[in-house]
């Protein structure tokens, strides 16, 4: 008999990217050393642009000088996957997972995780499909509504998803989203007609369908964010 | 799942008897070359890194079940010439599906030449794992190392053990 394979899901509300980077390093860390199970934050950012591993600053197009201007940083992370914005009304899940264990690859990992979106998605009568070749990401026909970008190392996953809830699109007019020109981006408020419940709830489901996507026989609610936040440790 | 799929598909193609038990996978790696090749003669690492050594040199790259496993590889990022590398520690990154996945070194040494085809190309890795998606040369500083790696027979099951661990 295996043993049952348990979650242990961290709601940290909104958490400078920064500083998300530094609970990350530390989360990873622990799961190689086999000192933690398989974690997931979910939280939200302030606004923030990333960047992945290949630095595709020229999707990027504003001068970083104007980002102040508009209430937003500019972060170059080592995760696969082009530029992209993380705000208010969006939400991340960042699951520190082990693919050994479970014999995944990048590609398993990653159609897990669009799955896990569509599914969501399907809770509000919502239709998204995976993106098609080199369109990694969860769409609504043409319109981007979810975004992955990635990172393993030694078999560890960090990094993750974005779901758009109910973001300011706005913000995505100042890059070319995911290095893909002539495509919207969308979000569950634009979607969908249905009453949505509070974003704690909404991040509830979500966490909820990815829990069950990769297979987890429970997931363990961490009732105390401060144990994470607290980096000094 | 998929590698107890293609066996028996295979094995119905070849009209062998469709039970895919561990009994019948002898030679093992007879079945696994039909669709993700393991080579006799490498060494292979258990993240999936092969390491051919031809005397003083040791050309490395990943296997064809790890590109499998991968995606389409978009972007490749390598050492520079004449850096060092550790065994069981990172050396590159290779990008697919939105993912960097880290490549570990499978034994430790100087790099002496790296594939400058994958910066224009990184498909290679997908279409010639073993050959011309080569990533790196080293000149091994401890030869012992590659006793500790597995030989064909060994990766193969070890293959088959992880694909079916879920």
């Amino acid at each position: 008999m295996r043993s049952p394979r348990i979650l242990e899901v961290w709601r940290l509300g909104t958490v400078n990217y920064l500083k998300f980077l530094k609970i990350q390093d530390k989360l990873v860390s622990e799961r190689k050393a086999h000192q933690i199970p398989d974690t997931l934050l979910s939280l939200e950012h302030p606004p923030t642009y990333t960047l992945g591993k290949r630095r595709t600053d020229h999707n990027l197009l504003i001068p970083q000088s104007q980002l102040t201007k508009i209430g937003a940083e500019l972060h170059y992370t080592q995760r696969g996957g082009d530029i992209t914005f993380h705000g208010p009304h969006q939400a991340i899940l960042y699951p520190i997972i082990s693919l050994r264990s479970i014999g995944f690859g990048a590609r398993n990992y990653v159609e897990t995780l669009e799955r896990s979106m569509i599914e969501f998605a399907s809770m509000y009568g919502v239709k998204a499909r995976p993106g098609n070749k080199c369109e990694t990401g969860v769409w609504v026909g043409d319109r981007k509504i979810g975004a992955i970008g990635v990172r393993i190392s030694s078999g560890i996953t960090c990094h993750g998803l974005a779901f758009n809830i109910d973001p300011d699109l706005n913000y995505f007019e100042h890059i070319v989203p995911c290095g893909i020109a002539d495509k919207e981006v969308t979000s569950l408020r634009r979607e969908t007609d249905a009453l949505l419940p509070s974003e704690e709830v909404i991040h509830k489901q979500l966490i909820t369908c990815l829990a069950k996507a990769f297979s987890y026989d429970d997931v363990l609610w961490k009732e105390d964010p401060s144990v994470i936040l607290d980096t000094q440790r | 799942m998929a590698l107890r799929m293609w066996a028996s598909s295979t094995a119905n193609a070849l009209k062998l008897s469709t039970s895919v038990s561990k009994s019948h996978l002898s030679p093992a790696f007879s079945i696994s070359r039909c669709f993700s090749t393991v080579l006799e003669g490498l060494k292979y690492a258990n993240s999936h890194e092969w390491v051919k050594h031809e005397g003083s040199v040791a050309t490395i790259g990943i296997t064809a079940h790890a590109q499998d496993h991968l995606g389409e590889v978009v972007f490749v990022e390598l050492p520079e010439e004449n850096s060092t590398v550790s065994k069981e520690k990172s050396f590159g990154a290779v990008e697919s599906v939105k993912a960097t996945s880290e490549i570990l070194s499978p034994i430790s040494g100087e790099v002496i030449e790296v594939n400058k085809n994958l910066t224009g190309s990184p498909g290679l890795i997908n279409t010639s794992p073993y050959e011309d998606g080569w990533m790196i040369k080293v000149k091994p500083s401890s030869p012992a190392e590659l006793e500790s790696l597995m030989g064909a027979k060994e990766y193969t099951k070890f293959c088959e053990d992880e694909d079916a661990a879920h």
